[in-house]
């Protein structure tokens, strides 16, 4: 069973490299996107299933922060588009960062 | 089979390494990076090392990749030219280049000719394990064998806040440019699963972690996540004046841990020595709540954060 | 091999293949919304099985409450992940294409 597990996994990683052609390819920043979210899926189920595999009930815990975390690089990823036409923020001369004491 | 995917994991890490540093565009190499944060995680799990992977998979997989995706933000809202990667080559990159190379695999080959036993430190941590509060021993070598160098770790953290707030320029909220996207109903309904799951997640890897991988960094990175979630989709804003809970939430684990120790000192007992389990759990807690905080406050690159208007 | 392991070695046969169709549409589909639809909900599908299967082999309630929670975050979050980047696809370009095959 766990040379099964093991080869699901190996299985796994081949998909992850077949991604990282679309992250190379693009054309655009939303291709390489959808790739980081087919690694992080992929990822997940690569460490449940080395879990079992390797005996590490924690590794299960790594796969529930992999999935808590997912979302935040989409958010953070969603940003980007908006600021095209944004003008550059015109520093304030001489403000104080406001640390008082 | 083992040996296929631990050389396909390692293939990986050269091959994602390489295009990170020698990506065409910057965005790119934005994303291969995170991408290489997950395989480095597989590779801890591999290693059996589930607590650098929990680490790895906090810091690298989640607060890395909103980090460096807000700083492709901010360059591109200075203009196109700012985001063209890619340093000038130099004459002194091939000499340099090989010198690391044979640096690298003198090492590796010393390394292989090693034999395989547990160095001196981890045969006496191995060996004191059993009489210890905690069963994890990385919890005990962190806090209880090398607590010094944590406490400096804490130490570290809040002179690492106290530099950027230094070197950054007067931001405001404007400088964010928060994307209207983030007020649909759907992120709501992310933000409000995943930011109660996340304060259960934190205070659960903290509990475990006395006894199984865990602990107050894994913890803390998790809520930091959650608070980075937070201000990226607006719900907190930044403040150019830090509130109290800024403040105290960056200095409480140093306020803590250097409290305990001198306590456990004036009673003679020895600085920064533990006298139960429920120390380890008083420490931890503070800690988390600090790495949480100076990690928040990072990201959101303001000395104070307030609640957002609500979309 | 028992029962259980023969019926998880299904699921997983199973979940690997929908895992597969998630990639080849990403890579193969013509356009970046019909890709980020085949990669999420096949991704979905096959992250279900694999849970399944792996709550069957561990043969713990408590695990295969965990292995429920983490799927349904998967679901939540590579539904909010797609929504997001398929909205901002739908933005004018951020940065003009990058041609493939650059140095």
């Amino acid at each position: 069973m766990n040379l099964l597990l093991e080869g699901f996994a190996l299985f796994l990683l081949l998909n992850l490299g077949a991604g990282m052609i679309r992250v190379w390819r693009g054309p655009s920043p939303a291709d390489r996107m959808s790739a980081a979210l087919l690694f992080g899926s992929t990822t997940v189920a690569m460490l449940l299933v080395l879990a079992e595999a390797t005996g590490q009930p924690a590794l299960a815990d790594v796969a529930l922060l992999f999935v808590m975390l997912a979302a935040i690089l989409s958010v953070a990823f969603v940003g980007l588009a908006r600021t095209l036409g944004a003008p550059p923020p015109t520093p304030t001369p001489g403000k104080s960062s406001g640390k008082p004491g | 089979m083992s040996l296929a995917l631990d050389g396909l994991l390692a293939i990986a890490l050269v091959v994602l390494a390489l295009q990170v540093v020698t990506g065409a565009s910057l965005f790119r190499s934005i994303v291969m990076f995170v991408v290489f944060g997950l395989v480095m995680a597989l590779a801890w799990a591999r290693l059996r090392a589930p607590n650098l992977a929990l680490a790895e998979a906090a810091i690298g997989a989640g607060i890395s990749g909103a980090l460096l995706m807000l700083g492709y933000r901010r360059l591109r809202a200075a203009g196109p030219e700012a985001t063209r990667p890619g340093p000038r080559s130099s004459r002194l990159a091939a000499p340099l280049s090989l010198l690391v190379a044979g640096l690298v695999a003198s090492l590796g080959w010393t390394a292989l000719g090693l034999p395989e036993a547990l160095g001196a430190a981890g045969a006496a941590v191995v060996a004191a394990m059993p009489s210890q509060a905690v069963a994890n021993p990385v919890t005990a070598v962190l806090l209880v064998f090398r607590g010094y160098d944590t406490l400096l770790e804490l130490a570290v953290l809040l002179v690492a806040l106290a530099g950027a707030r230094a070197v950054e320029g007067p931001a405001g909220p404007a400088d964010l440019a928060i994307p209207t996207m983030t007020g649909l109903p759907i992120v709501g309904a992310l933000l409000a699963a995943l930011v109660p799951l996340s304060v259960l997640v934190a205070g659960y890897l903290l509990h475990a972690g006395g006894n199984a991988p865990g602990g107050a960094f894994q913890g803390g990175a998790v809520l930091a996540a959650a608070g980075v979630l937070l201000v990226l989709t607006g719900r907190l804003v930044p403040h150019p004046v830090p509130g109290p809970v800024e403040r105290w939430g960056a200095v409480l684990g140093l306020l803590v841990f250097s409290a305990l120790g001198l306590v456990m000192l004036a009673r003679g007992q020895g600085m920064l020595s533990m006298p139960g389990a429920w120390s380890i759990y008083l420490v931890e807690s503070a800690m988390l709540v600090s790495i949480a905080t100076t990690l928040v406050l990072l990201l959101g690159a303001a000395p104070g954060l307030r609640r957002g208007p609500l979309p | 091999m028992n029962f259980i392991q023969v019926a998880a070695t299904i699921l997983l046969v199973l979940g690997g293949f929908f895992y597969f169709a998630g990639t080849v549409g990403l890579l193969r589909f013509p356009d970046v919304h019909s890709r980020l639809h085949a990669l999420t909900k096949a991704d979905n599908l096959g992250l279900g099985l694999v849970c399944l299967a792996m709550a069957l082999l561990g043969g713990s309630w408590r695990g295969a409450a965990m292995l429920l929670v983490i799927w349904l975050l998967g679901l939540l979050a590579a539904s909010v992940s797609c929504h997001l980047v398929a909205q901002a696809a739908l933005e004018p370009a951020a940065e003009p294409p990058t041609p493939r095959g650059d140095p």
